[in-house]
């Protein structure tokens, strides 16, 4: 579990982690921190931030504070939801593709570019406006389905060349079936790959989610960060100067992405050491300014 | 012996850690003279390389050469010189052939470019008087004059490893490193470039610095040879004593490992 | 040549990949995907309009194999139906007319945050492990975990709105009448100017990470030493060894990448009114009209294609090692 105690060292991995921290309990004790209900209609149509209403309300008289925090959780979970599905996905056919090779690679393979070439958010879209007003666990599900390419390429090629490393060659000597190896001598090897997938996925699910809501094609009725925005449009927001209603999700957003953003560096950072900045380095500055040698 | 061509002396090397440093060259000292071919031999990550990098001040963070290291090239010291008397000290009088052939020419850049390179930084040649001393140099390692407007990607390993040679001699430096030159190459090869390189060093007269862990292979080239050990050189002295008469337990030990072979040596011999 | 013919044919494959995609799903979703398809005309579309429209989605009285064919005809034959909402309008007329703006768009906005990012990803790792490399490092990271309709909105409050130094919407000004003017033009680059910044935060970023942990990997390389050992100057060494390497597994990133420029630049149409194909899109999702929802997803593709097409030749150019075949 190196990469657990790498990312307990790291700066910027502890920062992320710790804003994620506080989103998911803003989430999760939401009812405990706001007295309205997020459909509720509590006080007169785009009231500025007050006592009464710290973020001001909607054009509907929602709290936009209390939609914000309710938000929270169908953004995390559509996020995580989605991130995770991807990257099972994503993963499981890398592995195969990678490590059994001939015409299943080739499949596999054809499809990925495939998907990868045809873009994504147009496709989506398609996708979507069939369905109708979509939901949550329907946009996770879709976006699940159609974006694990980029996972399956990566993992495959740092499968091939785990394939040619020696305990799985000898694994293979000992008569191992081909799903062990791949769960057991393959799988580990790719916790730090796997890692920046998912959370790679996860910013991609949140991003999408918002934007699809944000296009009117989700589901109006529902409590999102997607949502917040879609209606904020509506309601011309920003022209009758109501910016608390369409800054709120928009600045949750962007610290949400800045969270994720630093855990994904920090894992880059410690799977690939090429990467690392820092540390000894700034031992050898100071060795260096004090004279002790130099280049 | 005159003037010596690379003087090493009392030089330190540390790759800086988090936490305690690595101490990768401890206080080694030697010369090179005019003419001569010096081998250095020792197990892979005993310094060799650190050092060879350390002539031409290659290194980068997290590597430190310690104060109170000493390295004259022609009598100049290379640890004052400005970043701009180093780059004209580079490859104009230190040149060097690194370990891997197949990756020590540019992939991009047609091989008459790599020429220019060097031709038109340090002599400021132009494009065409460039070509004309460029064909002139890969002729002189065998390689015809057409072949300046391919691309590394078009020639062997082998015809790689003579065009660095060539681009080495081009500016007639005094030394050159080589760096395990030979390694990356098959028997033949290695063999081939071995002789060519001999025959040249008689012909123009620079001194080599060879780095090899190939310890029979150093003792068929070589006039004199050091044996480094965890980053101190244990041994120094002419290539025929280290063989025949080995002081040092390391030297010793690193014979028993090899298959003595027993006769008149010569280079395919020791190439194994 | 072959490597360029091969990829045509997977392009080719791909495009054919979209156009079923779009057959089949009206055909999978449960209910009458005729009355689903044209279900926001109501009752305006004539009875011979509809059949003609029927006819063109591959709606017809046979096996479904069948329909396939004729829809693919259609496709091929650049009949991409017409648009319910602006009856009669065709689809490739309606898309056609949007395209131009969001090509030139992203066009200009790929072309200067490529430029922009490989420069910055170039000096970070060049300068690794200094404050230039974490702070690029790190805001790049995070400019690309943020939504483009965050920034997007963000930059229309604080320039449009609040500062009011560029205008809120329109490629152009509206009294305006197109023409190759001074007066036209400088009117279409400063309604322009925002969401280009906008979509040039949003992209640059992630090209400044990939080129800088390309460039990383490549610095240990022999060759490189090799050209400080020549005594090259600091910057021949950088940009002729190290970038110019890099710059290839770069650039074939940036054709994955065109797919997620396309979705930026749909959004930031969307929220600065502009009239390109997202705007037009938006349009035609919030009326349901399905011909265009379609059709923007044969064209965007088919956008992508060439594209990655353009990406391909390039890449020939800058490797020499396929320049032989």
């Amino acid at each position: 579990m190196s990469l657990l105690q790498g990312l307990l060292r790291n700066r910027k991995a502890l920062v992320g982690a710790g804003i994620l921290i506080v989103i998911v309990l803003l989430a999760i004790f939401a009812p405990l921190l706001t007295e309205y209900g997020p459909t509720q209609r509590v006080g007169r149509p785009h009231q500025p931030p007050s006592a009464d209403h710290w973020l001001g309300t909607t054009r509907l008289g929602y709290d936009v504070f209390t939609r914000l925090l309710y938000g929270a959780r169908v953004s995390l979970a559509v996020g995580f939801g989605a991130g995770l599905l991807i990257t099972v996905i994503g993963t499981v056919l890398g592995i195969i593709a990678g490590y059994k090779g001939g015409v299943v690679d080739e499949v596999i393979t054809f499809f990925t570019n495939m998907i990868l070439v045809i873009p994504n958010l147009p496709l989506l879209l398609v996708l979507a406006a069939f369905i109708g007003q979509a939901s949550p666990l329907v946009i996770a599900i879709i976006l699940g389905f159609t974006s694990w390419a980029w996972g399956v390429r990566v993992t495959r090629s740092e499968t091939l060349s785990i394939r040619q490393r020696d305990f799985v060659k000898s694994a293979e000597m000992l008569g191992e079936s081909s799903w062990r190896i791949m769960s057991f001598e393959i799988f580990p090897n790719l916790i730090s790959i796997v890692g920046i997938n998912f959370i790679g996925s996860v910013i991609f699910a949140v991003i999408t989610e918002a934007t699809l809501e944000f296009l009117g094609l989700g589901d109006p009725n529902t409590v999102s960060w997607g949502i917040m925005l879609y209606n904020a449009q509506n309601a011309s927001a920003l022209s009758v100067g109501a910016w608390w209603e369409l800054l709120t999700p928009c600045v949750a957003l962007a610290v949400l992405g800045l969270g994720l953003a630093l855990l994904n560096f920090a894992i880059d950072e410690i799977a690939n050491p090429r990467l690392r900045t820092g540390g000894m380095l700034a031992r050898w500055v100071g060795l260096v300014r004090a004279g002790e040698g130099r280049l | 012996m005159s003037e010596p061509v690379l003087s090493i002396r009392n030089l330190s090397i540390d790759y800086v850690g988090q936490a305690g440093d690595f101490r990768a060259v401890r206080n080694v000292s030697f010369d090179i003279g005019p003419g001569e071919f010096f081998g250095l031999a020792g197990e892979s990550g005993c310094g060799k390389s650190t050092i060879a990098f350390a002539i031409s001040r290659l290194h980068r963070p997290p590597a430190l050469i310690r104060t109170g290291s000493r390295i004259l090239v022609g009598g100049r010291d290379v640890l004052s010189l400005d970043p701009a008397a180093l780059r004209a000290l580079r490859w104009r009088e230190v040149a060097m052939v690194f370990q891997s052939a197949m990756n020590s020419l540019n992939p991009v850049l047609t091989i008459e470019t790599q020429f220019y390179d060097v031709l038109s930084t340090h002599a400021g040649l132009s494009r065409a008087a460039s070509r004309e001393r460029a064909a002139e140099m890969l002729e002189l390692v065998g390689i015809p004059a057409d072949r300046l407007s391919a691309y590394p990607h078009q020639l062997s390993g082998g015809m790689r490893q003579r065009v660095v040679i060539a681009i080495c001699l081009s500016l007639s430096p005094k030394l050159i490193i080589m760096d395990e030159p030979t390694t990356a190459l098959d028997v033949v090869v290695q063999r081939e470039i071995l002789e060519r390189i001999h025959r040249l060093r008689q012909k123009l007269g620079f001194s080599v610095l060879f780095i090899t862990h190939d310890l029979a292979l150093m003792v068929q080239v070589s006039d004199r040879i050091g044996i480094m050990l965890e980053g101190e050189l244990v041994e120094v002295n002419e290539a025929r004593a280290i063989y025949t008469d080995p002081r040092h337990a390391y030297t010793k030990k690193l014979w028993a490992s090899i298959p003595r072979l027993s006769g008149g040596r010569t280079l395919g011999d020791a190439a194994r | 040549m072959i490597f360029l013919l091969r990829r045509l044919a997977f392009y080719l494959a791909a495009f054919l990949a979209a156009a079923t995609i779009n057959f089949f799903l009206p055909r999978l979703m449960p209910g009458d995907p005729i009355r689903m398809m044209f279900a926001s005309a109501g009752s305006e579309l004539s009875l011979e309009n509809l059949n003609a429209l029927k006819l063109t989605f591959g709606f017809i009285d046979a096996p479904i194999g069948e329909q396939y064919l004729a829809y693919l005809r259609s496709v091929f034959t650049g009949d991409l139906g017409r648009s319910i909402k602006y009856f009669p309008l065709p689809v490739t007329d309606l898309l056609g007319r949007a395209l131009v703006w969001t090509v030139g768009l992203v066009g200009i906005a790929t072309l200067l945050s490529f430029s922009l990012g490989t420069f910055l990803g170039v000096m970070a790792a060049w300068h690794r492990g200094t404050r230039l490399d974490t702070a690029v490092s790190l805001s790049s990271i995070f400019a690309s975990s943020v939504p483009a309709v965050v920034v997007s909105l963000i930059m229309l409050f604080v320039f449009g709105y609040t500062l009011g130094w560029f205008p809120n919407g329109y490629a152009a000004d509206p009294m305006l009448d197109p023409a190759w003017s001074w007066t036209y033009l400088s009117s279409v680059i400063y309604h322009g100017t925002l969401p280009m910044l906008t979509l040039v935060i949003v992209l640059t970023g992630g090209f400044a990470v990939t080129m800088r942990n390309n460039m990383i990997n490549l610095l240990g390389e022999d060759y490189i030493v090799m050209g400080r050992a020549k005594g090259l100057s600091d910057q021949r060494v950088m940009l002729w060894y190290a970038a110019r390497n890099a710059l290839l597994p770069t650039v074939s990133a940036l054709a994955i990448s065109l797919g997620s420029v396309l979705g930026g630049s749909l959004v930031a149409e969307v929220v600065y009114n502009y009239p390109g194909l997202g705007n037009t899109l938006y349009q035609a999702i919030l009326a349901r009209d399905y011909p265009v929802i379609q059709g923007q997803l044969l064209i965007m593709t088919g956008a992508m294609l060439v594209a990655n097409f353009l990406v391909d030749l390039s890449y020939v150019l800058l490797d020499p090692r396929l320049k032989r075949a």
